[in-house]
């Protein structure tokens, strides 16, 4: 039993990276515009089909289709921002729909195009075991959770170093301030988008790699990054990642040690708890006024 | 020169600024006074592009900005505080310097971002976080240090001795007035303390209900009845 437990929490640790990359995408985004982008979720499913396309049609490993998948979600990631741009009023509330609805239409197209069956990499080489002590792992689940935490790496220096980076700190800490020190908030929007973009383009290849795909994954993916990102307190790469790892092992334990018809149920709970005792996440600060 | 024609802000069916027009000297300090409501804060707004004018138009350096957005502005050289200041959270002292200087100047120039540290008394603290580590008195040291750091032409003080205790609020204004002198930037502050104003200006604008009603010497605005009247609500010739 105890082998079980410890194998499942490393999985849900190796699962919990590409929902870190997931959330990341979803905090980058509400940094600097204010806006929850409820189709975050399906683009990284738009990533995810494009790598089985590329799979299916090249017969080459999914890894392949990694630039084609950056190119698609990166460009359906400035759409989204230029829609998004054109809400006059209230945006932090009239995104939430128009943005739930270019989910439910990315997520139709998928079906439509890629048809509702459940697809899953053919390349053996990922699949392959990889054996560390006790624990077991598919190559392609160890491969991108170092990857994730790569990534997470040079998005933590591009923030904290470049110029855009600091920019984007700057319009998500307060947008008046930044555009007083000659800082052009849209810019630094595109730029968000596209680093959302990025993100979500990694993880999809990731989830096809070592996972099962189908058209209502984008939706699930949108709740556990909101989740992540509540559980975090938004604001922090090491705190989000926390999150991610928590919810990614809360996940497999609630799989391997109750049902798997429970997995979406256990990270509700964990948000709801959350939520009730540490209101401002597990790393979150309070603000200082005045 | 900031020229101001014509200028009204609306909030609804609220006037704010009603048709304002005013000359802003960029090489001396004005003062822009007003009982609490009467638009200066708004006009400020106006100028910064922060809020946009119903009618009228802003010219400033022979270009007409009234239609570009704020970062364009700042980019020109019309920079600006806020009462209550704006330090950008997550980045240190020196870091809000670096930003406001990149973005607005398109280039480094460490030695000017030293030399303005020093100036508002920051050196010491540049490597804290901006939101956290300082104690007001320094966070309003570091809202003009930002804005200098954009390399201004005009500078817009919005309350900025505010909630100071006197001894800061004196030290504050001599570096208002060495800052005229040593980086040449003009000054228009917006100010409640008539002393301030009188120490550190050569021209007063006064506003009530959004309109011009004075513009002068200090000596002739604060002598003036209809500015006595805005303020008192009666006569006192």
């Amino acid at each position: 039993m105890t082998e079980l437990i410890l194998q499942a929490i490393y999985s849900g640790l190796l699962q919990g990276g590409s929902y870190a990359l997931i959330a990341l995408g979803l905090a980058v985004v509400f940094g600097t515009m204010k806006v929850i982008n409820l189709a975050h979720g399906e683009l990284v499913l738009l990533a995810a089909y494009v790598a089985y396309a590329v799979e299916s049609a090249f017969e080459v490993s999914p890894i392949v289709a990694i630039p084609v998948a950056l190119l698609v979600v990166c460009v359906s990631a400035v759409l989204v921002y230029f829609l998004v741009d054109r809400i006059q009023k209230d945006r932090e509330l009239n995104s939430l729909i128009l943005t739930y609805g270019i989910g439910v239409m990315l997520t139709n197209a998928v079906l439509l195009i890629w048809k509702a069956d459940i697809r899953s990499t053919k390349s053996a080489w990922l699949q392959d075991a990889v054996v560390i002590g006790p624990f077991y792992s598919m190559r392609s689940e160890l491969g991108f959770f170092v990857l994730s935490l790569v990534l997470m790496g040079l998005l933590w220096w591009w923030l904290s170093k470049s110029w855009y980076g600091r920019a984007v700190r700057a319009v998500a800490s307060n947008r008046d301030a930044a555009k007083l020190m000659g800082i052009n908030p849209r810019t630094t929007e595109i730029v968000s988008f596209v680093v959302a973009g990025i993100l979500a383009a990694f993880a999809g290849v990731a989830l096809y790699s070592y996972g099962v795909i189908q058209p209502p994954l984008g939706h699930a993916l949108t709740v556990k990054a909101f989740i992540i990102t509540v559980l975090a307190g938004v604001g922090s790469i090491p705190g989000v990642l926390a999150g991610a790892l928590l919810l990614g092992v809360v996940e497999a334990l609630t799989v391997t040690l109750l049902s798997s018809a429970l997995q979406e149920i256990a990270g509700m709970g964990l948000f709801l708890l959350v939520l009730f005792l540490m209101p401002n996440g597990l790393f979150g600060t309070v603000a200082r006024r005045g | 020169m900031l020229q101001l024609d014509n200028v009204t802000v609306r909030f609804g069916g609220v006037i704010a600024v009603n048709g304002l027009s005013l000359s802003i000297a960029t090489d001396e300090v004005t003062g822009l006074v007003g009982p609490n409501g009467a638009g200066k804060t708004t006009l400020f707004n106006a100028i910064s592009g922060l809020a946009r004018p119903s009618a009228g138009r802003i010219v400033f350096n022979s270009v007409d900005v009234l239609k570009a957005p704020v970062y364009r502005r700042a980019r020109l050289g019309l920079g600006r505080t806020f009462q209550v200041p704006q330090p950008l959270s997550r980045l240190t002292v020196h870091e809000n310097l670096l930003v406001a200087q990149r973005f607005a100047t398109g280039s480094i120039d460490e030695s000017r971002l030293r030399e303005i540290l020093a100036f508002v008394g920051l050196t010491e603290k540049a490597g804290r976080d901006a939101t956290t580590e300082l104690a007001l008195s320094e966070l309003k040291a570091l809202e003009v240090g930002k804005a200098l750091a954009t390399n201004p032409k005009l500078l817009l003080l919005d309350e900025v001795l505010a909630g100071l205790e006197t001894v800061g609020k004196r030290r504050f204004m001599q570096m208002l007035k060495d800052m005229h002198a040593k980086f040449g930037v003009g000054i228009l502050i917006i100010e409640h303390d008539i002393e301030t104003i009188s120490n550190l200006c050569k021209r007063v604008a006064v506003l009530n209900f959004g309109e011009l009603i004075a513009d002068g010497t200090p000596e002739d605005v604060f002598r003036n009845p209809a500015v006595i009247k805005s303020y008192t609500g009666a006569d006192h010739a």
